[in-house]
């Protein structure tokens, strides 16, 4: 196993725009290197357009890098090799309102490529984790928010992940559904699996993580280990303000 | 193995989400009323009265299809794109071919449901009429068939460089309609001289012929499709999804 989940190297992301007089080009993020260690919890900090979203989804092959090399387990994101190790939640996932839970992690299932009795007991394993066998016979119509989170962990969770991808996985949320969140991601870190999420809650990222990177501007303004924010007056939030101001 | 389960596990959702959409249930109460309406028009038409029942709700009935296949195939990409449900699909490691080609199986099966119930209004309607099952009535809808999976396969790789789903639905609306005067073109090519002649030649490679799967116009016993009605069909489908996977496949979300 790669000692990293996930290496970016010299990464920059450019998006063009076409438009009738030529087309516009904004760098997302630009010569951008850092490593998530294999069975860490690492959080993404930044203001809005930092270009968290642009660094997840690069990482989970939805984006291709304009300059450098993005690495999964040592595969390119866009291998089939390195997305069977990825999970990943976008930020408000989206389910068909008719569907139920089991129905949704069903089909997601087959697309994680399992089948069969393999893929009936991951369901219900996923189901079992998240407390969504509790609500097997409800429409995502019916969902609140939270469960909505529940049902977008569990399709991230099924085909056991050794990396999770959460982009905001707290956002919207009511303090139990935050709390009842945290409590799974921290079991699952405890399983050995990495995780990487993004959030613009700086308390949340201080509770579940051990390393965080900040970023300014589609730059790595810092990387800060568990052990610096403990020892900073102020603890994450004053090193965070003090990055990106 | 594994891919061809994820294709079919993509198609099978797509046709699913097609029956459930009111825009199915909408299309159906449209094709009945028209298909309704044929019957009226069948009774003005005196002594023709069964061939215009058939022509007439054989012609709706495609219609209808079309219309159906054309939103379904412009949009849903666009709609799985807004809501990001594209995201939980391509970061697993589904290839883009099982994707593109599930939900153009998936469209094609709803379509062909469509055009079964469709049949089944019409043939009742005629029934109560008096008529029986209008001869090459199977190979009418077999080649409404084609032309439908010519035209969604179009308006799929139509839609991965359009801007909108209405721009997809008016280029194919053009194909179509286009699609259905390739003998008139290849007569004015061969009249024109220069650059109208380039141009109309030029055309005439760019548009499927969908005159070859009209099989009432060659009623009697010539109405059966031959295989270069379906060998066409094939190289269409087949070319037009080949395009429309070299866009997605640089495509990102």
């Amino acid at each position: 196993m790669s000692a990293h989940a996930v290496s970016f190297a010299n990464v920059e992301k450019t998006y063009r725009r076409p438009g009738l007089l030529g087309s516009a080009y904004t760098t997302a993020v630009k010569d951008l290197s850092f490593e998530i260690p294999a069975g860490e919890v690492t959080g993404l900090l930044g203001l809005n357009g930092a270009g968290k979203t642009t660094i997840m989804k690069l990482l989970t092959g939805l984006l291709f890098p304009t300059a450098g090399k993005v690495k999964v387990f040592g595969h390119a994101p866009s291998d089939a090799a390195a997305k069977a190790r990825v999970g990943f939640l976008p930020e408000l996932p989206y389910f068909p309102p008719h569907l139920r839970p089991g129905e949704a992690l069903l089909y997601y299932g087959r697309l994680s490529g399992l089948s069969g009795p393999e893929l009936d007991s991951a369901v219900r394993a996923a189901m079992d984790r998240t407390g969504l066998d509790r609500y097997a016979d409800k429409r995502a119509s019916e969902f609140s928010k939270g469960m909505l989170q529940r049902l977008g962990l569990a399709q991230a969770l099924l085909h056991g992940p050794d990396l999770l991808v959460l982009d905001e996985p707290v956002s919207g949320l009511d303090p139990l559904a935050i709390r009842d969140i945290r409590g799974l991601l921290a079991g699952l870190n405890a399983e050995g699996r990495a995780i990487f999420l993004s959030s613009h809650s700086i308390s949340e990222v201080e509770k579940l993580c051990s390393r965080v990177l900040i970023m300014v501007k589609g730059r790595l303004a810092a990387t800060v280990k568990r052990s610096q924010w403990e020892a900073a007056p102020g603890g994450l939030e004053s090193i965070f303000v003090e990055a990106v101001s | 193995m594994r891919q061809l389960r994820m294709f079919r596990a993509v198609a099978f959702s797509a046709f699913q989400d097609g029956v459930r959409q009111r825009l199915f249930l909408l299309f159906g109460v449209f094709a009945f009323t028209a298909i309704y309406s044929s019957v009226l028009a069948g009774v003005m038409a005196v002594d023709q009265e069964g061939r215009v029942l058939a022509d007439f709700g054989l012609a709706l009935m495609e219609l209808t299809a079309l219309v159906y296949a054309l939103f379904a195939a412009s949009s849903v990409l666009i709609r799985e794109a807004e809501t990001k449900t594209i995201y939980l699909v391509f970061s697993r490691p589904v290839p883009r071919w099982a994707y593109l080609g599930g939900k153009l199986g998936g469209t094609l099966m709803t379509a062909a449901l469509m055009l079964l119930v469709m049949a089944a209004m019409h043939l009742t309607l005629l029934a109560v009429r008096g008529y029986g099952i209008p001869a090459c009535y199977g190979w009418a809808l077999a080649g409404s068939f084609l032309k439908l999976s010519v035209i969604t396969s179009l308006a799929f790789f139509v839609s991965l460089f359009s801007t909108s789903a209405v721009s997809t639905l008016v280029i194919s609306g053009i194909l179509w309609t286009a699609g259905h005067f390739v003998s008139e073109v290849r007569f004015l090519a061969g009249q024109a001289h220069g650059a109208a002649a380039l141009a109309l030649k030029t055309g005439l490679w760019l548009l499927p012929n969908l005159q070859l799967f009209n099989a009432r116009d060659a009623a009697g016993a010539a109405c059966a499709l031959g295989p270069a009605a379906f060998g066409a069909a094939a190289a269409w489908t087949l070319g037009a999804f080949l395009g429309a996977l070299w866009l997605l496949s640089g495509k990102e979300f």
